[in-house]
C-alpha cells in the first residue's frame, strides 16, 4: 500500500494553548480514515492543517509524496466536505459544482458536461440549474459533495458532513458516502464526534483526545482491545462499564459496589494490592435469576424499546446492562449478573491503561 | 367596552394602534407637505396668494418657465455631476476602507470607530472646516496639492467657476465615505468564511475569490447603498450654503440649492416646487431600487 498522507510530528499552538501535539498518522491510499473524539480534541484542527486552512506550528504534512507544509490551500489539490456544506448562495447548481474548473480555466463546454456526468452518479440531474436555497438538507449535501467529486482530488476531506441532517437520512447518507468512496476509489479522511459513523463508514479509526492521538486501528479492533480507558469508554454505546476493584492473591480482585465487598478473578496478572478497573461492556453482561450470576445487584431502572432492554442497577458506580429482546424486570428486583472472562477489559486505575 | 379595551391591551387594536401612529404621522408631517408640494408646482403663487390653499391652475407653466431659464440645464448637469462623483468617490473609499478593516489588525475596530466621527457631524460644520481646508491662499489642501508637486500656483477651489462644484464634491466624499464604509462593513461580514475557505480550496486566488465570492454576494448591500447614497445626496444642502452658496455665478448650483434660492430667496415659489417635484421623482425611483434590491437579498 502506498500512503497518500502522512503526518510526521505536526504540532499546533494557538497562542499558549497546544492543539495538536506531536500527530504521527499515516493514511494509505484508497482508505478510509475517521478522526473521531469529543469535541474540543483537536479532529477538525488536524483536517483543516492537512486542508491547509490552518498553519501548523511544527512537523511536516506531506500528500501523495509531496511535502505540502507551507504551501496554500489552493496548491494542495485536496477537497472539503464543510459541515456547513458552504455552498455558494448565489450560483447554481451547476455553478457550484464547476466552481474549480472555471477558476482553473476550464472551457464552458466542458464545464456543462463534467457537471452534467457527476450529477447522474450523485443524482442530482435535474437540479442543475436550482439555487442552494431551494434545495432540501440531504440535496445540498449532495452538492457539497458533487463539488468534491468532480475534482478527482488526491484526497477527499468531510468535516462532520451530517451533523446537520435528520436521524434517518443520517443513517441513509452514511452507507452513501461509503459507496460514493468505494466506487471511486478515492482516499477519505473524514472528522466526525459519533464514534457510530466512525465505526461503521471508515477502515481505520483515529481516536483523539486534548490533541495527543489515543489510539487507532482497524474499527473492531479498538472495540475488542481498546487500549485505555478513554477509548474503551468513548467507542461503544452505550458506554463500558467500570468496576473499580483491588487486586488479591491467586488472580482474582474485591470489588465494592456499595452492598458488599465480593471477589472477581481476571484474566491478567496484576501486582497484589494495586488499584485497577474492570471493564465490561453493557452488551456483554447478562441478567439471571438472583444468586445464578457472578454477583447480585438491585435494578433501579429498566427501559425496554422492544426489540433491548436496556437494564441500569443500583449500584455505585451504576451498570449498564443491555438485554436483547423484552426482559421483565422491575425496578427493586434483585437480579444475578453474568459475563464472560474474554469480555472482561483490566485497566491500571492510575494510569488508565490497559493491563 | 371591555372587549373594546383588551383589544387595545392585546389584540387587533393594539396593532392597528401600532401601525395606525406612525401612519398618521407620516400623513401628517410627510405626505401632506408633499401634496401640497406637488399641488402648487401647478399653481401661480405670489407673496398675495401664499396663504391660501385654492389658487389659479396653470397647468405645466412653471416647468415649462423653468426649463427655459438658461441656468436649468447647466444646473441639471451640475447636480449629475455631483451625484455621480459624489456617490462613486463616497462609495470607492468606503470600499477600500472597509476592505481594509476587514483585515482585523489590531486597533482595527477601535480605528472603524473613529472614523465615524465625521458622519455625526453637522454639514454646516464640516462645510466650516472644508472652507479653511480649501482656502485659496492658506488652505491645507492647496499646501499639500503643492508639496506633492501636482500644483504649481494657488488652486481658488471655492471661487474658481472650475474648480467651485469640485470643491463642495470633495467634502460631501469625506463627509459620506464612513457611512458606506460602515454599511460596506456590515456587508463583507456577513459573508460566512466558509465560502472562502472553500473557494481556496477550489483553487480560487484571493483576486479570484473578490470577484467571483465578495462583490456578488455584496450586490444587495452595493444596490441599497447606492440608492441610499443618491437620496442623501440629492438631499446634500448644508455644504453648499456653507461652501460656494451655489455661486460663482451658479457654477457650483444644484437642484436642491437652487430650489430653496427660488423659493425663499426669490419667493417663485411655484417654480421652487417643480424643481423639488423633478427631484421626488429621481428620488422616487432611487427608492424603488433600494426596496428591490434588499428585498432580492442572498441568503444562503
Amino acid at each position: 500500500m502506498t500512503k497518500q498522507i502522512e503526518f510526521s510530528g505536526v504540532n499546533k499552538h494557538y497562542g499558549a494553548y497546544h492543539a495538536l501535539k506531536d500527530i504521527n498518522l499515516s493514511i494509505d491510499k484508497g482508505s478510509f480514515v475517521a478522526l473521531v473524539g469529543p469535541s474540543g480534541c483537536g479532529k477538525s484542527t488536524l483536517l483543516r492543517s492537512l486542508a491547509g486552512l490552518e498553519k501548523i506550528t511544527g512537523g511536516d504534512i506531506s500528500i501523495a509524496g509531496e511535502v505540502v507544509t507551507t504551501l496554500p490551500p489552493r496548491r494542495r489539490d485536496v477537497a472539503m466536505v464543510f459541515q456547513s456544506y458552504a455552498l455558494y448562495p448565489h450560483m447554481t447548481v451547476e455553478e457550484n459544482l464547476t466552481y474549480s474548473l472555471r477558476v482553473h480555466g476550464v472551457s464552458k463546454a466542458e464545464r456543462k458536461k463534467a457537471a452534467a456526468e457527476v450529477a447522474v452518479t450523485t443524482g442530482l440531474t435535474g437540479l442543475l440549474h436550482r439555487y442552494p436555497r431551494e434545495l432540501s438538507g440531504g440535496q445540498r449535501q449532495r452538492v457539497a459533495m458533487s463539488r468534491a467529486i468532480i475534482r478527482n482530488p488526491k484526497a477527499f476531506l468531510f468535516d462532520e458532513p451530517l451533523s446537520n441532517l435528520d436521524a434517518a437520512l443520517r443513517v441513509h447518507m452514511r452507507k452513501e458516502i461509503r459507496a460514493l468512496h468505494d466506487r471511486l476509489g478515492a482516499t477519505s479522511v473524514y472528522v466526525t464526534h459519533d464514534q457510530i459513523e466512525a465505526m461503521t463508514m471508515a477502515d481505520h479509526v483515529v481516536v483523539l483526545r486534548a490533541g495527543v492521538i489515543e489510539q487507532q486501528g482497524r474499527p473492531l479492533d479498538l472495540y475488542d482491545k481498546p487500549a485505555n480507558k478513554f477509548v474503551a469508554g468513548f467507542i461503544g454505546s452505550p458506554a463500558m462499564n467500570f468496576l473499580p476493584a483491588t487486586v488479591v492473591e491467586g488472580g482474582s480482585v474485591t470489588v465494592d459496589l456499595g452492598n458488599g465487598p465480593f471477589s472477581l478473578t481476571i484474566p491478567v496478572a496484576a501486582p497484589v494490592g494495586a488499584k485497577v478497573l474492570i471493564g465490561i461492556r453493557p452488551e456483554h453482561l447478562t441478567l439471571t435469576a438472583s444468586g445464578e450470576g457472578r454477583f447480585d445487584a438491585v435494578v433501579s431502572f429498566a427501559e425496554s424499546t422492544g426489540s433491548t432492554t436496556f437494564v441500569t442497577t443500583a449500584t455505585t458506580p451504576e451498570l449498564m446492562v443491555v438485554e436483547t429482546g423484552r426482559r421483565l424486570v422491575a425496578t427493586g428486583d434483585r437480579a444475578g449478573l453474568a459475563f464472560s472472562d474474554a469480555s472482561v477489559h483490566v485497566f491500571d486505575a492510575e494510569t488508565e491503561q490497559r493491563l | 367596552m371591555r372587549r373594546l379595551y383588551s383589544s387595545l391591551v392585546d389584540g387587533r387594536g393594539f396593532d392597528l394602534c401600532l401601525i395606525g401612529i406612525p401612519l398618521v404621522f407620516l400623513i401628517v408631517l410627510s405626505g401632506v407637505p408633499l401634496v401640497y408640494n406637488v399641488v402648487m408646482s401647478f399653481q401661480a403663487v405670489d407673496m398675495f396668494s401664499l396663504g391660501s390653499f385654492i389658487r389659479p391652475w396653470v397647468g405645466f407653466d412653471n416647468y415649462r418657465q423653468l426649463i427655459s431659464q438658461p441656468e436649468f440645464w447647466p444646473i441639471m448637469g451640475h447636480t449629475a455631476t455631483f451625484l455621480a462623483a459624489s456617490i462613486a468617490g463616497q462609495f470607492l473609499f468606503g470600499f477600500a476602507l472597509a476592505l481594509l478593516f476587514w483585515l482585523n489588525f489590531p486597533g482595527a475596530s477601535w480605528l472603524r470607530g473613529l472614523f465615524l466621527v465625521s458622519w455625526v457631524m453637522p454639514g454646516l460644520v464640516v462645510g466650516a472646516v472644508w472652507n479653511w481646508l480649501l482656502s485659496g491662499d492658506f488652505g491645507v489642501f492647496n499646501f499639500v496639492l503643492h508639496q506633492l508637486h501636482i500644483i504649481s500656483g494657488n488652486v481658488f477651489w471655492r471661487s474658481d467657476p472650475a474648480f467651485a462644484l469640485w470643491s463642495v464634491i470633495i467634502a460631501n466624499i469625506w463627509l459620506g465615505t464612513s457611512f458606506n464604509m460602515i454599511m460596506l462593513s456590515v456587508g463583507l461580514s456577513s459573508i460566512p468564511d466558509d465560502l472562502y475557505e472553500a473557494a481556496e480550496l477550489d483553487g480560487a486566488g484571493a483576486l479570484t475569490r473578490f470577484w467571483t465570492i465578495t462583490l456578488p454576494m455584496m450586490r444587495s448591500s452595493i444596490g441599497a447603498l447606492i440608492s441610499l447614497g443618491l437620496i442623501f445626496t440629492l438631499q446634500q444642502f448644508d455644504l453648499f450654503a456653507a461652501i460656494t452658496s451655489g455661486g460663482p455665478n451658479n457654477s457650483s448650483n444644484v437642484a436642491q440649492y437652487w430650489a430653496w434660492d427660488l423659493s425663499f430667496k426669490q419667493y417663485d415659489f411655484a417654480k421652487g416646487a417643480a424643481i423639488s417635484v423633478i427631484m421626488i421623482v429621481v428620488v422616487m425611483l432611487a427608492s424603488v431600487y433600494y426596496v428591490r434590491s434588499t428585498r432580492h437579498e442572498v441568503r444562503g
